[in-house]
């Protein structure tokens, strides 16, 4: 293995370096009157066919029409890169004008990002759903935009559930225990608990909120290490030691879970409409095979479940801010978003367009759950503690949970 | 820029060795049998400078710039977003020294790197030996090994990662029907779920992925060691194993060595096994120092370069006393004889 990685180290060395030499600014403004805007974000997609790329092209390029002297350029990378990447850009100084995928707070503290007041029509700001915006907002300004969102939901396989005899979906912890019990028996996961890294800071919420506890306390201060985080964990642990999970939960990420799920190999999983696509590019299970229902609490189902939204930040570094509300304004048309939606199986972020949605009853269940949903915590350090937790929660199932959430509250405390 | 340095750090241990014999080859200006003018004596002495400066830009270009770069960035505040924000002095570096986490992964490095190597240069010692018997097939064979060498470190690990799945993994199901897991989807089919036994197979890939290039090495150098040596110890009256002992592995030292030191290198720097087969979890539980040096990477650049550095030095103290050991300074034996 020698040589090969020499030669790819040095290449992939050079070719960094060529990057770094050639830096400077990416959205220029080139002759009198012509814009260039840079727009960089996340790919939704599974692969080329349905990349994120054309999504945006497509509004870039009828933007371009509507407005001749403005041209977006725009670029996409997968989930998986897109933290590195976006790391890579703002360390090099190399800022997109406009950004999609990540929270606000962060670059709002480091003052590159233009308030949302500055770079949306007054009806459109109007028009996102609050829930979200307050998530974005640094010292009391709005930064963040949200794009897309989505609720999570129990997803629970209905054939599975009959032939272990179980009537209904369980709506408390003891239930659903039971009912992992009864499914395992029958050879199947009973229920899928994904903690790897992927995303267990959702998997942990929905267990703290179904005993009343979460990543803040009321006053909005990080309380992770609280006594009924550390309970729910405890419950999550006896669960996969009693062999009600899928082995190894704290290594075990969403996307294996969610397929195994689309296997018709799991009874029960909590998931976002974004399960949906995956079980029917399985072929396994037909529409009649599954459903969801609210997440089950340690004593009856969660009122409010876990909201999470993707933002659109504008950066006020490239000095185009007419230049960005125009194509703001342009881009988050209903037509757009529920384009987005229907194509990724998301939910949207603006008002109007909800309301045409959810006329759809696959999406109603979860569209409903929005106003009241709990989101992550709007902090510039909650990057980090996410990080840790993707990093360590997943072993509080097979060692202490209270050690854990300690070192991640100490983490949290000190950040912020 | 954490990620061009840290890339930077290990071509640095790479290129250097690599890249320095490009100087002492370039013939040096020679005194030259007739004289000519001043101008043309000056270009002459000149002449050595423009032969070397290509490898010497590259080396200040692709080594030393990424190595002040790394310097300079373990010693910056920078938020997780990648903006700096001031001086750390030598802060970075105090809070991974107090890293609850890292005695632990300074230890499993140890046991990684030792346990790879010593069973990588063990086995090839054995294939050498085997491949440089005369049998039936030997080129098929010789061009067999090669294939681990050739395949992509990740795609292998990850091919290891979907053979070793819970339920329907490849590995699993044989291991299942020999009867060694006694139920699949279980914990005990979890290999990569617990940090012994995971550890313990991206050992064995590690090795898998080695062998061929340490193979190769030893084989060369047992190539070289001419046949008369053996037929003169048989006349002697030297048992196999004796003449194994006394003439092959003092011979084969060199290249032993030099295999040796390759492997040390590749393995402590070994990165796409690990983070393909594990992440580096449960928590940090399979975190070698280069892969804890990415994960820190996340959030803390600064503090990540930091690691960089220590990992940098570790390395170069490991292989001076590697050396050391060997007494690298020794002639060579051939020379001797």
């Amino acid at each position: 293995m020698g040589r090969r990685l020499a030669i790819g180290t040095t290449i992939g060395t050079a070719a960094l370096l060529a990057v770094a030499g050639c830096g400077g600014s990416t959205g220029s403004t080139a002759a009198a009157g012509s814009t260039t805007l840079s727009f960089f974000g996340a790919d939704y997609g599974a692969g080329s066919a349905n990349s994120t790329t054309k999504y945006w092209d497509a509004i870039a390029s009828a933007f371009h029409k509507a407005n001749p002297s403005i041209t977006v350029k725009v670029q996409t990378v997968d989930w998986t890169d897109f933290p590195t990447k976006v790391q890579t850009l703002v360390q090099n100084k190399q800022f997109p004008d406009v950004l999609e995928g990540d929270a606000a707070p962060q670059f709002a503290q480091s003052h590159l990002l233009y308030p949302d007041s500055q770079v949306l029509s007054p009806s459109l700001l109007a028009n996102m759903m609050p829930t979200f915006l307050k998530d974005g907002q640094y010292q009391g300004t709005d930064y963040g935009i949200p794009f897309t969102t989505s609720t999570r939901a129990l997803y629970y396989n209905k054939k599975i559930f009959a032939a272990a005899g179980i009537a209904a979906p369980p709506q408390t912890w003891a239930q659903l225990q039971s009912d992992a019990a009864k499914i395992k028996a029958k050879g199947y996961v009973g229920y899928g608990m994904p903690l790897g890294s992927e995303e267990a800071q959702a998997e942990a919420l929905l267990w703290f909120l179904g005993d009343g506890g979460g990543y803040v306390n009321a006053s909005g201060t990080y309380d992770i290490n609280s006594q009924q985080n550390v309970q729910a964990l405890q419950f999550m642990s006896g669960l996969a030691k009693a062999g009600d999970t899928q082995p190894s939960p704290g290594t075990t990420d969403r996307k294996d879970v969610w397929a195994q799920f689309a296997q018709g190999r799991v009874g029960m999983m909590l998931g976002s409409p974004a399960v949906i696509p995956i079980i029917q590019a399985a072929g396994v299970l037909k529409t009649a095979d599954y459903a969801t229902a609210d997440v089950p609490g340690k004593n009856a189902p969660l009122t409010s479940t876990l909201g999470v939204h993707d933002d659109v930040v504008a950066f006020n570094t490239g000095g185009h801010q007419a230049a960005i509300r125009k194509f703001l304004d342009f881009a988050y048309q209903d037509k757009y978003q529920l384009e987005f939606d229907h194509e990724y199986d998301l939910l949207p972020a603006t008002k109007s367009a909800a309301a045409s949605m959810s006329a759809n009853p696959m999406f109603a269940a979860f569209l409903k759950n929005i106003p009241q949903s709990v989101n992550y915590p709007a902090k510039a350090s909650w990057q980090t503690v996410q990080d840790q937790i993707q990093t360590t929660l997943g072993q509080a199932v097979s060692g202490s949970p209270s050690k854990i959430l300690n070192a991640i509250q100490k983490t949290a405390v000190s950040g912020g | 820029m954490t990620h061009a340095a840290a890339a930077g750090e290990t071509a640095g241990e790479r290129l250097g060795p690599a890249s320095a014999p490009a100087g002492p080859v370039i013939p040096a200006a020679a005194p030259r049998p007739h004289r000519a003018g001043r101008g043309a004596q000056v270009r002459r002495r000149l002449e050595p400078l423009a032969w070397l400066a290509p490898a010497a830009i590259l080396i200040a270009v692709v080594v030393l710039w990424p190595i002040v770069t790394l310097v300079q960035t373990s010693m910056q505040n920078i938020t997780p977003i990648g903006v700096t924000i001031g001086s750390a002095g030598t802060r970075n570096f105090s809070k991974l020294f107090q890293d609850p986490n890292l005695p632990g992964i300074l230890v499993r490095t140890v046991v990684w790197v030792v346990a790879v190597v010593a069973l990588t240069m063990l086995i090839s010692l054995g294939l050498a030996q085997l491949f440089n018997q005369r049998f039936p097939g030997r080129r098929v064979a010789r061009w067999a090994l090669i294939a681990p060498w050739a395949a992509s470190v990740m795609m292998t690990a990850l091919i290891f990662r979907w053979m070793l799945q819970p339920d329907n993994g490849a590995i699993n199901i044989f291991l299942h029907q020999l009867g060694i897991v006694s139920q699949l989807n279980s914990n005990q089919s979890s290999w990569l779920g617990r940090p012994d036994s995971a550890l313990a197979w991206m050992i064995g890939v590690a090795v898998f992925v080695s062998v061929p290039f340490t193979t190769y090495a030893l084989l060369a150098g047992l190539q070289s060691i001419p046949g008369e040596l053996f037929e003169a110890a048989k006349i002697d009256g030297a048992t196999r194993w004796r003449s194994y002992r006394a003439i092959t592995l003092p011979l084969l030292r060199p290249a032993f060595l030099v295999a040796a030191v390759i492997n040390l290198m590749n393995v402590f720097n070994s990165f796409p096994i690990i983070w393909e087969m594990t992440r580096g979890g449960p928590g940090y539980e399979t975190n070698t120092t280069t892969v804890f040096m990415y994960n820190l990477k996340e959030s803390f650049i600064g503090e990540a370069a930091a690691m960089s550095i220590v990992n940098f030095t570790l390395i170069i103290v490991i292989v001076l006393i590697y050396l050391r050991l060997n007494n690298w300074s020794r002639p060579d034996p051939r020379e001797a004889r």
